[in-house]
């Protein structure tokens, strides 16, 4: 209790962050665990079924193929939008004065562009016969491609998208990255006779190392998070979400369909627990892989 | 002094508390959650117009329309019947109203209605009303605006063709020849009617019925007809090099339409405002029909309802009377004739200003023939597995993965399998 009322001030001022992370983190991950075992449809009481809900969703064609489309989804979009990013960023960062900030703000409009806006200009852009990119693919004799609803080229579509609004993101952190490297290594790098390839590869790249693991987590939790982007290009509805076939089908707008569609919550409470595991685990394997590049 | 002039002071206090609390006793405020096109511009004046109207009959009663995308609207309920704050009156689709009984979103309105006269509850499409009523004691919704669903015919691309355009397909087999011709002239003849339930629904009402559609709940199985899905999947097989790629809900397919490269396009009545505002621009010439059956006497295409809705509550009485006030014929034909859309009120529709609008009157017709989308409504949520399922097997025979008999065949044993989970 001595210990309580000399370091009250300090608890007081850590109080705000505590309530609110404990109401609005803590408490729904804890009952979303627990409505996971249960038959629960948001009102009435949650009768207790066990591994029920875990045993249907991965025994249901959906799961497997929303996890089949997040993977491929991740294992481009994310070294994609990387690479595009640190691209980005070292154009950007090769400006000076008022282009530089030109580019900066240029490159971050889609990532403040609310997102149905910017599903709405992607659908304009791949609209077939009409759109902007098929007009373009016309000019070089190539057939109108039906982006949003051909299955070869769905997830592509959505990718393209993807990067477009999470490289002006990126681009930013990877900026301030770069604003910390010192000069004076790159300077003797070129007396050394480096050229601006080899610069980058031995300073820029190395340099950036946290900064680069932070972005590569972020990336992924994000990516693993989809649902925004493919839920409006494919007009999805919670009766009928994932464009034809359910090429554009992910984690996150199963998850609603079955809450708010079926009013299934407690299944779509099992459904985010298993994605809040697959989220951790891919996040401690990056922490792994990290340290073990470190040893 | 100080005592006296203290114990005036709380008694005026007292009062003062007193007079709030009667006055809030009188004073209620509903919460009306419209679709948001209803919140805005002339609807919504009309919608105040309404509002107005029954408030002034109310003295002390209060109500907020707030306009809501479809999406926010389902899952403002639910989550406002989880937290105990429900929106009084609400607008919904009628296909959503499974989920809504579930979590109690919707009040038992059965005693309301038996209680209303006669020349109320004969107003109404007696269909409609008995989507509403599941089951007998059970009803929980009053049906509003709605659809039949009508083939737009683009005049011009027709005539291109080398097809008359006076003389609607009188049947499929009429229809797919119109549609092989339209490709052949180098335009698109339809959008593809694969990449919805809806207008999957609107091809399999060609073929078949209500009574070999939808859902049987007592044996978890779906009703659709094997023989039948099979000829429609056929269709489906014969329409695939025909389309345009697009859905009937893209506004890539409005565009295809309104520049004379897609011939046909089966929908609701909303798109007429777009295709009638280029119409007044000389730039297109269209028309709207029924949409063809396999036989002369048999027609296409689905029916359905927005709903409003009552919460169950202290406010349930007064929320009751107003929906009952909205859905009433004067108001139903008001609002016919500034949308320009169907309602499933019939004495409204047979209004003679109401009947004289082409587009209603065509409505009217095509819902004497359309099938319901997902029956039989309000019972149980349909999962979502069974639309996406019909669409997968849908689409996989058009793409030629299946023959339409293995297509019927795997798509029904699915559905068996996605409703017995």
């Amino acid at each position: 209790m001595p210990s309580l009322r000399r370091h009250l001030p300090q608890y007081l001022m850590i109080a705000p962050f505590v309530v609110l992370f404990v109401a609005f983190f803590l408490y729904p991950i804890v009952s979303g665990f627990y409505y996971s075992f249960h038959d629960w449809n948001g009102v009435d009481a949650p009768r207790f079924i066990g591994l029920a809900n875990y045993e249907k969703l991965l025994g249901s064609r959906d799961f497997g193929r929303a996890m089949g489309n997040l993977a491929t989804y991740i294992s481009i979009t994310v070294p994609l939008g990387i690479l595009v990013a640190f691209g980005l960023a070292l154009l950007v960062d090769s400006f000076t004065g008022r282009w530089a900030s030109f580019f900066r703000n240029a490159y971050f409009v889609p990532v403040v562009l609310p997102a149905f806006l910017a599903a709405t200009i992607w659908r304009w852009i791949y609209a077939p016969n009409f759109g902007l990119l098929n007009m373009i693919l016309g000019w070089f004799g190539i057939p109108s491609i039906n982006f949003l609803n051909d299955t070869d080229s769905m997830i592509y579509a959505l990718i393209a998208v993807d990067v477009w609004v999470s490289a002006g993101f990126n681009m930013v952190i990877f900026l301030a990255g770069l604003k910390n490297i010192p000069g004076e290594l790159y300077e003797a790098a070129r007396l050394d006779g480096a050229n601006k390839w080899q610069q980058i590869v031995h300073i820029t790249v190395p340099m950036l190392g946290p900064v680069m693991f932070f972005v590569i987590t972020y990336s992924i939790i994000s990516a693993m998070q989809v649902f925004d982007k493919p839920w409006l290009l494919t007009g999805s509805s919670f009766a009928e979400y994932g464009g034809r076939r359910g090429a554009l089908l992910f984690p996150v707008m199963d998850m609603m369909g079955r809450a708010f569609g079926e009013v299934h919550f407690g299944e779509a409470a099992a459904y985010g627990f298993l994605l809040t595991v697959a989220i951790i685990l891919l996040t401690l394997a990056s922490f792994a892989v990290r340290k073990w590049r470190r040893s | 002094m100080a005592m006296c002039s203290k114990f005036l002071g709380s008694v005026s206090a007292l009062i003062a508390v007193g007079w709030t609390g009667i006055a809030a006793a009188q004073d209620v405020t509903l919460e009306y959650w419209v679709y948001s096109d209803f919140a805005q511009g002339d609807a919504l004046a009309l919608q105040q117009q309404f509002i107005s109207e029954f408030t002034a009959k109310h003295p002390g009663v209060k109500i907020n329309i707030v306009g809501k995308g479809d999406a926010d609207l389902t899952a403002g309920q639910i989550a406002g019947a989880a937290s105990g704050n429900i929106p009084d009156v609400f607008m919904n689709g009628i296909g959503t109203g499974a989920q809504l009984v579930e979590v109690g979103a919707l009040a038992n309105i059965h005693d309301k209605w038996m209680a209303m006269p006669e020349e109320y509850r004969s107003q109404f499409d007696e269909s409609a009303i008995k989507n509403c009523t599941p089951e007998p004691g059970k009803m929980y919704c009053l049906p509003y605006t709605g659809y039949g669903s009508l083939l737009f015919r683009n005049l011009t691309v027709l005539e291109k063709a080398g097809i008359d355009p006076s003389v609607p397909p009188a049947t499929w087999a009429e229809w797919l020849d119109q549609m092989k011709k339209v490709k052949e002239a180098g335009m698109y003849a339809i959008p593809d009617q694969a990449l919805i339930f809806n207008s999957i629904a609107e091809m399999y009402a060609i073929s078949g019925d209500v009574s070999t559609w939808g859902i049987d709940w007592e044996t978890r199985t779906t009703r659709i007809d094997p023989d039948v899905m099979a000829e429609v999947l056929q269709k489906f097989v014969d329409m695939a090099p025909l389309t345009s790629g697009t859905s009937r809900n893209d506004q890539a397919t409005k565009d295809l339409f309104i520049t004379d490269n897609l011939a046909f396009h089966t929908v609701g009545p909303w798109v007429n405002p777009t295709y009638e505002e280029a119409s007044k621009n000389g730039k297109l010439k269209y028309d709207f029909v029924l949409i063809p059956g396999d036989t002369p006497d048999k027609h296409g295409g689905i029916q359905n309802y927005e709903i409003i809705g009552v919460a169950p509550g202290e406010n349930f009485d007064i929320a009751w009377e107003f929906a009952s006030y909205v859905t009433e014929k004067e108001q139903m034909a008001r609002w016919a004739k500034l949308l320009s859309r169907f309602n499933s009120n019939v004495a409204a529709m047979n209004d003679p200003e109401v009947s004289a609008l082409p587009l209603i009157s065509k409505s009217v017709e095509a819902v004497k023939y359309a099938m319901d989308v997902m029956p039989p409504y309000l019972v149980k949520a349909a999962p979502s597995c069974y639309s996406s399922t019909v669409v997968d097997y849908v689409s996989a025979t058009a793409d030629g993965d299946y023959t339409p008999e293995e297509g019927a065949k795997e798509m029904i044993a699915e559905l068996n399998d996605c409703l017995a989970e």
